[in-house]
């Protein structure tokens, strides 16, 4: 039952491999690749942009989780990551270059002010070294890692296991940030890895941010594949696959890299197993006087009271947790200007510099987008059998198969994120032309299935095998039968995660253009095609409107999934 | 089940020869066939006007020749070529594309590939009516001789546009442009090729730098043009500090360049279309004190066509599409500027005196006042020689 399900996303996805990889044996496409005078300085600018914004990203989103956790903030983290998650990449950067370009909201401002009449000579977007790409990349990543993050922290075990340790490490005389960092973080690392990587290879191949915010001579290295694979010169497709295979290559072998220097140097054992250091507790009177013990054993006990409690102590947490607030309140305050802009956009007709409001406003955008809901419609039937399908793969096999086969999921999983999204799809159209799937239903449901099932493995792959098997032992002890524990036990207690999963992959669905375009041969029409394709024109009202109704249903369900996630005996 | 699927495929092979090319004779036994044919029609989509021009001429051929047409909206019509190209190769007969808008090197590689259908444009019964004399781009694309394979749909020439209010007299040539730019910096930019706006920049840089002209009509070896670029690249130099982020960025689209000059952070924008700006003042993207000018020694002309691919499987209303949209009423309206203002390939003095009076207007906001010659474009063999060569010279900041 478990294997043929799970066919129909491998299937699909090793005929795309082979598919792609047919195309990569053109010696031509690597010759002519090897003198294209950008690709030494779009790689680097991929691969920088890439890692730094995936470690800022990490970095933001572990502050603010750690800051966080347990405080009265937390229960209702999720569903504001959840409404961050449901903006799509490309009205992030829509909105987010309308804020700081020389003719953005922010010049407008300054403009009050100094009279400009016309832009100043900001180099805000398209800036060369990439840095407005880093900082959407970081906006829009950082609110997918603290989402992992938390589905983690909220599971039932991990919850259990954390607050014995914490207790312990307390008494012990860590404080909070030494508790993150020895017994927390090497706990949770591990399960990082995967979206780390699935952050970081986006980073590295995005092309739609890329062209609207990133630097154009050279770009990064994405970008000049993506318009290679589109030419209609057979060289160029040739070179473009050949750059597509190599960018994955160069990804593949930094992120190998980076985790080999984390695991040499962060993870130490010997670092994890020394004791708190000095700067960690407090020293009334030396640090081997009887009274620094005393103290300490005050402070265990005191920090034990307060776990049950507001759960941070001393006032070193509370800067942690007000760091914490502080970078959390300015990402969001960040998309709900973004949001704002859109709406603003999608009225504003002509609007000219330095002018702080519209000069004509109009509902033509709106009006054309509602006089045909066909593609939105198309979208969401696409979206919601995709993710039913999936989690009904995913569930299946997690319950039918060993443990041990997940990582070659996993691993198909990560490269059919990690390759470009663009040589991937070319080698599932190849494919799917042989079968006479082109064109058709079915073949744009297979199409939407593969991003979605990789997307829904990773994320649910960890807390469904980490579920406490004792659960199951006492339950047959009861003589439950397997199919009523799964439905009265199992899947209420891994509600969150099942109802987190099942709203990513809905996402992940509703942003896929490739597949609209290359496998349903434009036979449906979907929203995403419906948008870029308005991008390529001058219409940014509607570009802007289309942008907002990307957003509009991933929204609801990723606000459904936190709502109805909600464990209920749940104290904080 | 797919053995008769598989029969039906050979049948459809041999359409075309049934079907034929349609001589004017043959052209009612065509509307027949193409009665209740559906026709995808492989069209860009980036612009709503031109996505509700194309929806009125589906409700046209629907009426009145039950022909039903669906627009599958492209970003780049290299996608389409490399569509049929792949669809030929494994032998796919009923293709996806039935009808696709098309020129240049796209129609180009179409044609050396033999992946189009036809002749078929010339037995058009409205083609009577095309300007061939006057327009002769309408059977020469970038040269290329259309030999019927492709039917002229709409007429196009390089202009440029800004706000009247901030520019008092518009750069009539390359020469005054780079005055224009070092008076205005940072005002000024083209978009980045392979952006065919750029590209064609490039070439009106080339062909207004180059005193005999007469080598553009030919194919060019690498060599040779590295030879003949070398003035235009000293041009793009010279004017390469004045540009918009001192020409180390540039944008990547024509609209993008439009949209900055709706915003105020450019003066100067460039369109193929020379009553695309007084139609977006008619749309209110553009201020009404917008002009729109060409170069007093001529710009760069051509035609755009729609073509049929080889594998199509609705020939018969493909054809009748294209002929509909070849007649005085669909061209007077793609014509009309509140509609769409794409120029007509059609001779209006061949058209009845009512057919013809549909393509008087006033003149408009954003239009161009004084017109400057056409000047054909340059062989299709310069095109991928001019993107390396700004590639290589501009391409690293």
């Amino acid at each position: 039952m478990a294997l043929p399900l799970m066919l129909l996303f491998v299937f699909p996805l090793i005929a795309s491999f082979f598919f792609a990889a047919r195309s990569i044996f053109d010696l031509a496409g690597w010759a002519a690749l090897f003198i294209h005078p950008q690709l030494w300085s779009g790689l680097q600018l991929s691969l920088i942009t890439g890692l730094v914004s995936a470690s800022l990203s990490v970095l933001a989103a572990l502050l603010i989780v750690s800051g966080l956790y347990q405080t009265k903030w937390w229960p209702r983290i999720p569903s504001q990551v959840g409404a961050m998650l449901a903006v799509p990449h490309l009205a992030m950067a829509i909105g987010l270059a309308f804020l700081i370009m020389p003719s953005g909201f922010i010049a407008r401002g300054v403009a009050m002010f100094t009279g400009w009449q016309t832009p100043p000579n900001w180099i805000s977007t398209h800036d060369p070294y990439g840095l407005a790409l880093v900082a959407s990349l970081v906006i829009k990543e950082t609110p997918f890692l603290m989402w992992i993050l938390v589905s983690i922290l909220n599971r039932e075990d991990v919850q259990r296991n954390f607050a014995g340790q914490r207790a312990a490490a307390v008494s012990l005389g860590h404080d909070m940030k030494s508790i993150w960092l020895r017994i927390f973080l090497p706990q949770i690392l591990p399960k990082l890895i995967w979206p780390l990587l699935v952050v970081f290879t986006y980073a590295a191949t995005v092309v739609d941010m890329a062209l609207v915010i990133g630097p154009t001579q050279p770009p990064p290295f994405a970008t000049i594949v993506w318009a290679d694979i589109n030419d209609a010169d057979i060289l160029y497709n040739a070179r473009g696959a050949a750059g597509a295979v190599f960018l994955s290559l160069a990804v593949a072998g930094v992120a190998v890299l980076v985790w080999g220097l984390v695991k040499a140097f962060a993870m130490k054992r010997e670092w994890l197993m020394t004791g708190p250091t000095a700067r960690d507790i407090i020293r009334p009177s030396g640090p081997f006087s009887t009274s620094w013990r005393r103290a300490e054993l005050l402070r265990g006990v005191h920090n034990f009271t307060l776990l049950h409690t507001s759960g941070e102590g001393g006032p070193k947490g509370r800067m942690r947790s007000l760091l914490a607030r502080f970078l959390f309140s300015k990402v969001l305050l960040l998309y709900l200007l973004v949001t704002a802009t859109l709406i603003l956009l999608s009225f504003a007709i002509l609007w000219p510099f330095p002018q702080l409001w519209p000069q004509t406003l109009s509902m033509a955008a709106w009006l054309r987008v509602w006089s045909n809901p066909s593609a939105l419609i198309t979208s969401l039937l696409v979206a919601g059998a995709t993710t039913a399908t999936a989690i009904a793969i995913i569930i299946a096999w997690l319950e039918s198969q060993p443990q041990r086969r997940d990582k070659l999921i996993l691993l198909l999983s990560a490269s059919a994120l990690g390759l470009p999204a663009i040589l991937l799809t070319l080698g599932q159209y190849r494919a799917f032309l042989l079968l006479n799937l082109t064109g058709t239903a079915t073949g744009l449901f297979l199409a939407h299935l593969i991003p979605v099932t990789a997307y829904m493995f990773i994320v649910l792959a960890a807390p469904y095998r980490s579920f406490d098997p004792r659960w199951r032992a006492s339950a047959s002890g009861l003589l439950c039968s397997v199919p009523k524990f799964l439905w009265t036990i199992k899947f209420p207690l891994l509600k969150a995660p099942l109802l987190a999963a099942s709203a990513i992959g809905f996402a992940v669905s509703f942003g896929q253009y490739v597949p609209a375009q290359l496998i349903a041969a434009g036979r449906y029409s979907t929203l995403p095609m419906e948008a870029v394709t308005l991008t390529s024109g001058t219409n940014r009202p509607l570009t802007a409107a289309f942008a907002l109704l990307l957003m509009a249903p991933p929204l609801l369900a990723f606000i459904a999934a936190a709502h109805f996630g909600k464990s209920r005996w749940s104290t904080a | 089940m797919i053995i008769t699927r598989r029969a039906l495929l050979k049948l459809t092979a041999f359409a075309p020869f049934i079907a034929g090319s349609a001589k004017a004779a043959d052209w009612s036994v065509l509307t027949a066939e193409a009665k209740g044919q559906e026709v995808f029609f492989n069209a860009w989509a980036g612009a709503d006007n031109i996505n509700a021009y194309i929806a009125w001429a589906g409700e046209q051929v629907k009426t009145r020749y039950g022909v039903t047409l669906n627009h599958v909206k492209i970003t780049d019509t290299a996608e389409v070529v490399k569509r049929v190209r792949d669809e030929v190769k494994v032998g796919k007969k009923d293709g996806s594309v039935d009808l696709v808008w098309i020129n240049g090197e796209n129609f180009h590689a179409m044609k050396t590939e033999k992946l189009l259908f036809g002749p078929f444009a010339e037995t058009l019964p409205n083609f009577a009516l095309v300007d061939t004399k006057g327009k002769p781009t309408t059977q020469h694309d970038f040269t290329e001789a259309t030999e019927g394979l492709e039917s002229p749909w709409g007429m196009a020439q390089f202009t440029f546009f800004g706000d009247g209010a901030k520019i008092s007299a518009p750069p009539k040539s390359m020469i005054e442009l780079a005055a224009f730019a070092k008076a205005n910096p940072g005002r000024v930019t083209y978009p980045a090729p392979p952006d065919f706006h750029g590209t064609t920049f490039l070439k009106q840089v080339l062909i207004e730098v180059t005193p005999d002209r007469s080598v553009f009509a030919k194919p060019i070896d690498a060599a040779a043009f590295a030879e003949l670029a070398k003035p235009c690249l000293a041009f793009l130099d010279e004017i390469r500090p004045v540009l918009w982020r001192e020409g180390k960025q540039y944008p990547k689209s024509q609209s993008e360049v439009t949209q900055m000059v709706a915003d105020g952070e450019l003066l100067i924008g460039l369109t193929f279309n020379p009553n695309e700006p007084a139609n977006l003042v008619a749309a209110g993207t553009l201020p009404k004190s917008t002009i729109a000018w060409q170069h007093a020694g001529g710009t760069i002309g051509n035609t755009h066509f729609v073509a049929i691919p080889s594998n199509a499987k609705a020939k018969a209303g493909a054809q009748v599409v294209a002929n509909f949209l070849l007649s005085a009423e669909a061209q007077a309206r793609k014509n009309d500027l509140k509609i769409w203002g794409d120029p007509t390939v059609l001779d209006v003095t061949k058209l009845s005196a009512e057919d013809a009076k549909l393509f008087t207007a006033a003149p408009a906001p954003g239009s161009v006042s004084i017109p400057g010659p056409a000047i054909l474009e340059p062989h299709a063999s310069f095109v991928a020689l001019i993107e390396s060569t700004w590639l290589s010279h501009f391409g690293n900041g």
